[in-house]
């Protein structure tokens, strides 16, 4: 019988590889579980770290979550714009407007709002249209509006017996008030109708909580204006923010649970199937200590492998989700890291309690005997 | 044949109680009340001799063998082993005290599967003090598996597999071998083969507790301690060292 020999030297992390190797159908068992375990806690806490960053960036195309009005009495104080930019933070987007009522070449009255199209395209980015105009006579024409005009492509407007003729920029469609509206550059809208802005629309980055701050900050600096939140959209991101984080959280304990079970089945098995060879070590003059260092190590052998395959394929997973999801990458954040280690231990803890308590209640003659 | 091999010094002083039971009673609590697995033992077993415990099933030889190995302790009565008492000791004492005092021949061999024979007499040193090769490897060419000292127990006869337990529970020297059914899984020529060794280790010094319910390998033995219903019934008189035929 010639066999190839076997690496004769004995240690403690020697047993402990060749204990792994020789039962590799449940060492490698557990270690999906384990790895499983991992990757879910990894990819999810991932994408829970951004989350919040790619919600409000998410939520950011909606529009403005704050509208501030001035009334005919009290019109926007000079450089308003750039006191509200300077009181909502600098991450924060505005948009002006300014209204007037205007006859169309049809004799239709209609909406004519001046606006900063510049700003507006970045504030309300989901709004419907072919491009953004640039030229200072464009006119946006709501979808709506823009059959109260003779031609879409030189609009002439009156107000207060001043004629106009702006050069049609194409249709915006949003579903909303926006659609009976005409859309002109804010410099030309005021230099022909005299009338200033008289409502800002802006957009705090953030949750409830920041955009709460904001308004505070806004209606102390302008008490004489109305400022409002935009509720359904404040609430409702805070709302969806909270929602998913739950979901998140209670999506890793199912799992954490789910693999505990697995794994406890797993090491039960394990430490039941060697009963007798750890029976024969405490005959040998093992002292307890040392069985279940070796039981326990297994365990976090297997555990920490779980962590390092997990974490790699649950960053890959977070950043599929992530591209797919929100169209932009999620790099592997080594901040989750301790996290899952913890998370990835505490599972194996759980899962060892049971074989460790059949170590502790171990009877070696009886077992040694084969009873 | 095995080479000579020496117990430590406490065995090599004839007529020195190395095990000494006085009174001991071992009871379990069972589902039907509490259970005397060992009734009032007492008896001394003394440096190098050869003791054969005997008794059906369930008459309490598990019960002296776990007492003997330090593997429990009395319920009542007193225990020496090598002038200790037993019972006195914590449990990490009674593993120190295990390892150095007493060798254990399994039945089934309970070699670890995944450990090569040399690896498999190692592990009684590592739990020992710390592992030799060259001793492990010497171990086994006493018992003469020099050249299967890279085998797994799976590459190994039943006889061989024996034959390595032997050489593990004689490595750390300890001044008492425990033999629980030695030959019991062996065919007739590996079971000259083991008393043939136990012969040797007995004459060499060696103080042999056996369990066996074979009357041939009892009959090698210089004293019968008979076990029925958890007491103990002692054969007092040695007797002669006789030579197992097969």
């Amino acid at each position: 019988m010639t066999k190839a020999p076997h690496k004769p030297r004995l240690s403690f992390t020697g047993m402990l590889r060749r204990s792994l190797v020789h039962r590799r159908a449940r060492s490698l068992s557990a270690l999906v579980a384990l790895t499983v375990s991992a990757a879910i806690a990894t990819a999810l806490l991932t994408l829970y770290a951004d989350l919040n960053t790619k919600l409000h960036k998410e939520f950011r195309n909606f529009g403005a979550n704050i509208v501030i009005t001035a009334s005919a009495s009290t019109p926007l104080p000079p450089n308003a714009l750039a006191e509200i930019q300077r009181t909502a933070g600098p991450d924060a987007l505005i948009a002006p407007f300014a209204y007037a009522v205007a006859s169309t070449d049809r004799g239709t009255s209609v909406v004519v709002a001046g606006t900063d199209f510049a700003s507006v395209a970045r504030l309300d980015s989901w709004w419907q249209l072919a491009h953004w105009p640039t030229a200072p006579n464009a006119a946006l024409l709501g979808n709506r509006a823009a059959n109260f005009v003779a031609d879409e492509h030189n609009v002439k407007l009156t107000y207060s017996g001043k004629a106009i003729t702006l050069i049609g920029a194409g249709r915006l469609t949003t579903g909303g008030d926006e659609d009976s509206r005409i859309y002109i550059p804010l410099a030309t809208f005021t230099q022909w109708t005299g009338i200033n802005p008289t409502v800002v629309e802006v957009q705090v980055p953030g949750g409830a909580v920041t955009v709460e701050a904001a308004l505070t900050r806004l209606r102390t600096q302008f008490p004489s204006l109305q400022i409002q939140p935009v509720r359904q959209l404040v609430e409702g991101e805070s709302r969806i923010v909270e929602r998913t984080h739950a979901l998140m959280y209670g999506s890793v304990l199912l799992i954490a649970l789910t693999v505990a079970v697995s794994v406890l089945a797993t090491l039960s098995a394990s430490v039941l199937e060697r009963r007798r060879d750890f029976a024969l070590m405490k005959a040998l003059g093992g002292s307890q200590t040392q069985l279940m260092s070796m039981f326990l190590l297994e365990a976090l052998v297997i555990a920490l492998a779980g962590v390092a395959l997990g974490y790699i394929a649950g960053s890959a997973v977070a950043w599929g989700i992530s591209q797919i999801n929100f169209h932009t990458a999620t790099l592997p954040r080594l901040s989750v890291l301790p996290l899952v280690l913890l998370l990835n231990i505490a599972i194996a803890a759980l899962a060892a309690l049971f074989p460790v308590r059949v170590l502790r209640t171990l009877q070696p003659a009886a077992l040694l005997k084969g009873e | 044949m095995p080479e000579s091999i020496s117990p430590t010094e406490t065995e090599t002083r004839p007529g020195c109680a190395v095990i000494s039971l006085n009174g001991v009673t071992r009871e379990y609590a069972g589902h039907a009340g509490i259970v005397c697995a060992l009734d009032h033992a007492s008896f001394s077993i003394v440096a190098g001799e050869w003791v054969a415990i005997t008794g059906p099933s369930g008459s309490g030889k598990s019960t002296l063998v776990n007492l003997i190995g330090c593997l429990d302790r009395p319920t009542s009565g007193e225990l020496r082993i090598d002038g200790v008492d037993v019972a006195a000791m914590s449990a990490a004492e009674m593993d120190r005290f295990r390892a150095d005092k007493i060798g254990f021949i399994f039945q089934q061999f309970h070699l670890i599967p995944y450990l090569s024979a040399l690896e498999n007499v190692m592990l009684a040193q590592y739990f020992h003090s710390m592992t030799d090769e060259a001793e492990a490897r010497a171990a086994l060419a006493r018992v003469g598996l020099a050249h299967r000292a890279e085998h797994l127990p799976s590459e190994l006869s039943g006889g061989e597999q024996q034959r390595v337990c032997i050489a593990r529970a004689l490595i750390n020297n300890p001044p008492i071998l425990l033999a629980d059914e030695p030959t019991g899984n062996l065919d007739a020529a590996n079971q000259t083969i083991v008393a043939e060794l136990l012969q040797d280790l007995h004459r060499n010094g060696h103080t042999i507790v056996m369990v066996t319910h074979d009357p041939e390998m009892a009959a090698l033995a210089q004293r019968k301690i008979a076990l029925s219903h958890g007491k103990v019934f002692c054969h007092p008189v040695l007797s002669q060292v006789v030579t197992l035929k097969r």
